[in-house]
């Protein structure tokens, strides 16, 4: 018999809030199901009502999923005081156990809104029925009732002190299970406070966000093939979860140090050990031996990123677009490792602007999606961010850069005004083995933009690119 | 840093280098044996990834025998303890790996092996 349980929400991210519940749900193996009616589901309300199996689902969720503030054991809702009594009536199986001989403590509290103490004392007496015979204890209660009245969000009004005091939205009562703890990990991983970080280290919570879609957990292997200063690597590793981590610049993973940089920030964290390793290399020219070895791979994409083209795939530079320049801005590009003479090989530890086009973000996107499917195991997560520029969200459509046997599960806006980004999440669901991709850029025949239909034609050629005949006719 | 975990899924990549790219061939190496925790689910869920003669080879030339010639059909406790080890706990700090086929030397310095290639060996 699935019981009820209301969750607390932190008001941020809002369009992470399900896809989170969704993947730690998953990873415990918990079954729930969402209030029927979408107001209910909405997640820009603090609060939600779910049923779950089992009590100590509520807590595994509490202890995992960044956003959840804490997890009570619901005893009733209500848009007024008479309504919400009379679910907690129906209750009563629930409560009636703390009757006789438990100390509490009661809160009556509220989003957004001060309720008057007076009011709250009201609040309190009106539950009088409950016959609780316990001590009332402030400091450790054996239990916590709570009674949070949830008010319209009222950003940017202003109004007198307790005014519209009462008339809440709705009001919900239950008992303190488990304070969320998870959100704590959010000053742990505070990069300000990470012996080893630089100017596109992800800020904590959105790293913890990233981590938990890659369902990381104990005796996974993940892979981050953007690297940077590694952080993909602490939350995940944190999980219990093992990391490899590339990138093109040396210099992004080592920092000035002997021991690199991505090391020291782990070791920070009592994590190093799960570092498996990192490497120097261009994603689109990579080592990998084989296939299906990742259970995720998470990463922060450059905005552009170098295809260090052979002399055939020279030429003309593409301009980015206004917007792009503002999200490379935004997502400030790191220098490229330098090319040694003598050697012919190229350093990784020296600053470089390699002979490249800039790649479009929507073929980085695609690409990303047919490298994940050759490198993840079945069922595997491919959990990366799409910067775009609001407005324009088709021009960077996900499903143009999906393939077969790749579905989006998730698909999370950052919204800052103009501009935000997206973090997509996406399931490998075929088992079949597939190849790696050629990272050939598309064949634009002139200077115009690419778009959509051209990014279709550009994963026709992936696809035909597969076959060796069609191969050997290129140029 | 560089252990044989990933010794034993990267392979040479130079341009037109597809057979007897791997394994990379350690050389001039510095090693060093750090702990790493033992999850011998994590181990047999990798297994069936290995190449399980070149990692015998390898920690052979690196100075442990611990493993046997051939992969066992047993995988007792002791067996994947040494396992765990062999893939884990050594790590080449400083050294090279070399092609076997193009003889191209991927260098490894602070635990990095830096497996980026030159313009000319670019496919
Ligand atoms: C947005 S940053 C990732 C930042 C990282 N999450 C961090 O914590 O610092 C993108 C990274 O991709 C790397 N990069 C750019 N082009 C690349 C390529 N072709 N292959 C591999 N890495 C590349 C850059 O050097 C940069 O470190
Ligand atoms: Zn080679």
């Amino acid at each position: 018999m699935p019981s009820r349980y209301l969750l607390h929400f932190a008001q941020a991210h809002d369009d992470f809030r399900l896809p989170e519940l969704q993947s730690v749900a998953e990873l415990y193996g918990i079954t729930y199901s969402l209030p029927p009616r979408e107001e209910d589901r909405d997640p820009t309300r603090p609060f939600m009502v779910i049923d779950l199996e089992d009590e100590e689902h509520a807590r595994l969720l509490a202890r995992r999923c960044i956003l959840i503030k804490a997890v009570y054991e619901f005893y009733g809702q209500g848009s007024t005081y008479d309504e919400l009594h009379e679910a907690n009536r129906k209750s009563e199986p629930l409560w009636t156990r703390y009757v006789e001989d438990t100390s509490f403590r009661f809160l009556v509290t509220s989003s957004q809104h001060k309720i008057p103490q007076s009011r709250q004392r009201d609040v309190i007496e009106s539950f009088a029925y409950m016959g609780f015979l316990g001590k009332i204890e402030m400091k450790n209660p054996d239990i916590l009732l709570i009674c949070f009245e949830e008010y319209e969000d009222r950003k940017g009004t202003t109004r007198a002190k307790y005014e519209g005091d009462g008339s809440f939205r709705q009001v919900f009562f239950g008992r303190l299970l488990e304070e969320g703890s998870a959100r704590q990990l959010i000053g742990k991983f505070d990069v300000k406070k990470r012996v080893y970080y630089g100017n596109t280290s992800m800020e904590s919570e959105i790293s913890l966000l990233m981590a938990n879609q890659t369902l990381a957990s104990p005796g996974k292997l993940l892979y981050d093939p953007f690297m940077g200063t590694g952080s993909m690597a602490y939350p995940t590793t944190h999980f219990g979860a093992l990391v490899f981590g590339s990138d093109i610049d040396g210099r992004q993973m080592r920092g000035k140090q002997k021991t690199p940089g991505v090391i020291r920030a782990a070791t920070q964290y009592g994590t190093a050990s799960r570092v498996i390793d990192l490497a120097t290399f261009d994603v689109t020219h990579n080592p990998w031996r084989c296939g299906e070895l990742f259970d995720a791979i998470v990463t922060d994409p450059p905005c552009k990123y170098g295809v260090r083209a052979g002399a055939k795939r020279l030429g003309r530079k593409k301009e980015l677009t206004d917007h792009q320049k503002e999200l490379c801005l935004q997502h400030s590009l790191s220098p490229r490792p330098q090319k040694t003479p003598l050697t012919l090989r190229y350093r990784d530890d020296q600053p470089y602007i390699p002979p490249t086009k800039p790649y479009e973000l929507s073929h980085l996107a695609a690409d990303l999606v047919l490298l994940a499917r050759y490198l993840l195991k079945p069922g595997g997560r491919l959990v990366f961010f799409l910067p775009t520029v609001t407005e324009e969200y088709e021009d960077v459509d996900i499903y143009a850069m999906l393939c077969e046997g790749m579905d989006v599960i998730a698909n999370s806006l950052q919204d800052f005004g103009s501009w935000g980004r997206r973090l997509v999440t996406i399931k490998k669901t075929t088992a079949e083995q597939h190849p790696p991709p050629s990272f050939k850029p598309p064949q634009v025949e002139d200077d115009q933009e690419v778009h959509v239909p051209a990014h279709k034609d550009f994963r026709e050629k992936y696809f035909q690119g597969f076959k060796p005949k069609l191969e050997e006719e290129e140029p | 840093m560089v252990r044989l975990l990933t010794h034993n899924i990267l392979a040479c990549h130079a341009k037109d280098c597809n057979t007897n790219n791997f394994p990379l061939e350690f050389k001039d190496v510095q090693l060093e044996i750090r702990e790493a925790e033992f999850n011998p689910e994590f181990l047999k869920g990798f297994l069936p990834k290995l190449e399980w003669k070149a990692l015998v080879d390898t920690a052979i030339q690196l100075g442990d025998t611990s493993l046997p010639l051939e992969q066992p059909e047993m995988l007792d406790d002791e067996f994947l303890k040494n396992l765990h080890h062999v893939l884990l706990e050594i790590h080449v700090e400083e050294g090279s790996m070399t092609c076997p086929n193009c003889k191209h030397v991927y260098p490894i310095s602070n635990g990095i092996p830096n497996m980026l290639l030159a313009e000319h060996e670019i496919g």
